[in-house]
């Protein structure tokens, strides 16, 4: 537009918090971190035919100081999910969360005493992917959806520890047990 | 009446939807065999029953004479049952008259490798409050994390038991979840389209505290050393397998595994479906090998119905298992050189790339990718499409090409033989007493596999090598399994070519669905097909063991049936979690990094070990 025609050859405008998003967008580093089945798929994504590298996210980092996204691929049990808790407060902010598959989202098939139903009961989730397990592609998939999330990202809602807060209930723990203990009471 | 088995098995309440003969005890063995006959000469009133039953050896024996008996079978020359194989429990509580009012019973499958016997000791336990039993840690190593897994999933105490800990749930965990008293657990699952119900209302507000708890120090690690943490998270470990491991500077003095962060009740959820439900459960745990682990169970299964499966069925899951074990055994060569070897990164992707091609070849015949529950009661679930075939003989060419590449890349690479050699020993007599099975076993000089040993869907009819190797160390296993994916290629050659027209699965309507066309001219094909899809098929009270050579090793299923359409006691036998117990052995008095080979050697898959 006008301003860019007086520009020397090179320069683009743009507001900084499209440019902070369009890295984001393209450089988000899953934390190296696999619980089950969708584990081996999401290695699948990462090899050569899948090619998560189109997305910037090849990078699978170990330690979670060095990662933006934590895929939690496959199902969370009652010994997990403290673990999974402590990763994703060791996670540096901005960070996102993929519930890969539908045991990390609802505890699929596994609803018994073992597996927690959902891991969005212990961390905060951006994007579900459904399947058991989810095929690569419904992975990369997801990724797309983040990347729509992560596009709308402003720095005036970017609060992510402000909404984790609002999402803990005032009681620490609500089951069904205790809603329905209210309901009588009332 | 409509005869429905619940699958939430509630007798107390619905006594009278139940036959009343469906809880049922597993009749006593009958007959004898030289073994038992034997047994039964030495021990005379410490032996309650023996015999055979489903074709299995079976003894019955006091609980005061369990350990002499272990003794007898392991130490006698013509008995020399020298491993033992699996250890389990059964809850009686739900039968109508457990053996001499007792609610307990411990369960030993053992295994002579030189005689090619197996024999099975059921020992019922005399307190009901406070069960316990010898230990038998002193006579088979191997039966330490068994024991400690009975003991955490069933409450029953070990005397004399070196590490008596729970193993699979948390420390803090309030019960012994597979007893028969507990509930299945879980949650409500909400079935409602009214946003003001209260379901939703905790929609997205269930968030658990998930409070750590400090770790304690495992018995035999000193605070003077330096203890350090690897895992659950950690991208060697090959899943969420926790090693608490103590330091000299860099030399191992003692590995703690800690396990269970993926346990996930597979043997109670089995517990509380019918039979033909619970292949798509044996998928998620051993999720490398889905075909093996359904074939396993399936196997257990028939066993115990007394089922013929037609030929071209038993070849197709041949087809399938060799199939299996190659993408498994690649699977594993990319990670575990990923681990260790610096070309590891490469070497993943070459070994995906063939390993994708197999997983096509599977979604050809079922659709999914890794989850395949293609192998089911009575035969498989759907034929062969017709360009199978073709593309099967076309990766067959590859294949061969394909791991020649492979070993051109690692065998004689001074990195991969320098970490590879020597590293991890175990000896014959190690494998044999701590019950590993699988390349562990071949990889230390044992000559043992069950496709051959105890041939099942017509193995012997096949030609194929096993490779053994005696030196025991990561080399060994490594040469072992790339050995192993060749003579699979040479099995599925043979199979290919001797694969028969007919039927794909059974055509007994009481196990498998009649064909569609069939239910619009026949009455008695919708009765059958009805009966199928409500309550399954029962299946005639025993109880029975059924091991397979999968990928990891031998898999077995060990199957108690009342006579209903549930099974009443379902456990897995493991081979990754049976395997796992060698990492401490092999790791000690190495270097901190050996671990890694270490368990990239033994080859584990935690779906399976926590089960």
């Amino acid at each position: 537009m006008g301003l860019e025609q007086k520009l020397p050859e090179g320069i683009l405008t743009t507001n900084l918090e499209k440019l902070v998003n369009w890295g984001r967008q393209n450089s988000t580093w899953p934390l190296l971190f696999g619980l089950a089945c969708c584990a081996i798929e999401m290695i699948a994504t990462g090899t050569a035919r899948h090619d998560i590298a189109r997305y910037g996210s090849e990078l699978f980092r170990a330690s979670p100081r060095q990662a933006d996204l934590m895929i939690v691929s496959g199902r969370v049990s009652n010994k997990m999910a403290p673990v999974v808790k402590r990763l994703y407060d060791q996670m540096l902010e901005p960070k996102w969360v993929i519930a890969m598959g539908i045991c990390a989202s609802a505890g699929g098939p596994f609803n018994n005493y073992a597996i927690i139903q959902g891991v969005d009961k212990v961390i905060p989730v951006d994007v579900y992917v459904p399947g058991c397990p989810p095929r690569p592609e419904a992975l990369l998939y997801a990724l797309d959806k983040l990347r729509e999330k992560q596009g709308r990202e402003t720095f005036a809602l970017y609060q992510r520890n402000a909404l984790a807060d609002a999402m803990v209930g005032p009681e620490g723990i609500e089951t069904l047990d205790t809603l329905r203990a209210q309901e009588a009471v009332r | 009446m409509l005869k429905v088995s619940p699958i939430h098995r509630q007798y107390e309440v619905l006594p009278s939807l139940n036959d009343p003969s469906i809880p049922a005890m597993a009749p006593m063995p009958a007959g004898e065999t030289a073994d038992t006959q034997r047994i039964v000469e030495r021990f005379g009133d410490g032996i309650l029953a023996a015999g055979v039953h489903n074709g299995q050896q079976i003894v019955y024996v006091q609980p005061d004479q369990l350990l002499n008996l272990a003794k007898f079978l392991k130490e006698d020359a013509e008995l020399a049952y020298e491993a033992l194989i699996d250890v389990s429990a059964v809850d009686c509580s739900k039968l109508p008259q457990p053996l001499n009012g007792r609610r307990f019973q411990t369960v030993y499958q053992l295994r002579s490798y030189a005689r090619k016997q197996h024999i099975t000791v059921i020992c019922p336990l005399e307190n009901d409050e406070e069960p316990q039993v010898d230990s038998l840690t002193s006579v088979y190593q191997g039966a330490n994390w068994p024991e400690r897994e009975v003991l955490d999933l069933m409450g029953i105490t070990f005397v004399n038991h070196p590490d008596p800990r729970r193993i699979l749930m948390p420390a803090h965990w309030p019960n012994h979840p597979l007893r028969k008293d507990m509930p299945l657990g879980g949650e409500e699952v909400p079935f409602s389209f009214t946003w003001g119900d209260p379901e939703f209302e905790t929609l997205g507000k269930q968030v658990l505290p998930a409070e750590s708890v400090p770790p304690e120090v495992p018995p035999g690690m000193s605070r003077e050393n330096m203890i350090i943490n690897m895992g659950p998270h950690h991208p060697s470990t090959h899943g969420v397998l926790r090693l608490a491991v103590e330091l000299d500077g860099e030399t191992v003095i003692n590995v703690d595994a800690d396990l269970g962060y993926l346990h996930s009740g597979f043997e109670k959820t089995g517990e509380n479906k019918r039979y033909k439900d619970f292949v798509y459960y044996t998928d998620r745990m051993d999720y490398l090998s889905s075909m093996n682990n359904n074939l396993g169970y399936v196997l257990a299964v028939e066993k115990m119905l007394g089922l013929e499966i037609p030929e071209r069925a038993q070849v197709i899951r041949v087809i399938m298992s060799e199939l299996q074990r190659i993408s498994s055994h690649l699977f594993w060569l990319s990670t575990h050189a990923l681990d260790v070897c610096g070309t590891g990164m490469s070497l993943l992707m070459y070994a995906t790339r063939e390993r994708e091609r197999i997983l096509d070849l599977f979604e050809m015949v079922c659709g999914a990718r890794l989850t395949l529950s293609y192998i089911r009661v009575g035969g498989v679930w759907k034929d062969l499409p017709p360009a199978f075939l073709g593309n099967l003989r076309h990766l067959l060419e590859i294949l061969p090409a394909a791991f020649d590449d492979y070993e051109a890349m690692l065998t004689d690479a001074p990195i991969w033989r320098e970490r590879l050699e020597g590293i991890g020993h175990l000896s014959r007599e190690d494998v044999i007493n701590m019950g590993l099975t699988g390349p562990m076993l071949r990889g230390s000089g044992v000559d043992w596999d069950m496709r051959r040993d105890v041939p099942y869907c017509g193995y012997e009819n096949y030609e194929f090598d096993v490779p053994v190797r005696t030196a025991g160390d990561c080399y060994a296993r490594y040469e072992v399994r790339m050995a192993e994916m060749r003579q699979s290629v040479r099995i599925l050659n043979q199979a290919i070519a001797r694969l028969p027209e007919g039927p794909y699965k059974t055509e007994d309507r009481k196990v498998s669905l009649p064909p569609r066309a069939e239910l619009d001219v026949s009455m008695e094909a919708l009765i059958h097909h009805f009966k199928l899809v409500t309550e399954g098929f029962h299946v005639p009270a025993g109880l029975g063991y059924h091991g397979i050579e999968a990928s990891k090793g031998e898999l077995g299923f060990f199957i108690y049936s009342d006579g209903s359409g549930v099974p009443y006691r379902l456990h897995v036998h493991g081979p990754s979690f049976n395997n796992l117990f060698a990492i401490a052995k092999m790791c000690k008095h190495h270097m901190l990094a050996d671990i890694v080979t270490n368990i990239g050697s033994i080859d584990i898959v935690l779906g399976e070990v926590d089960r």
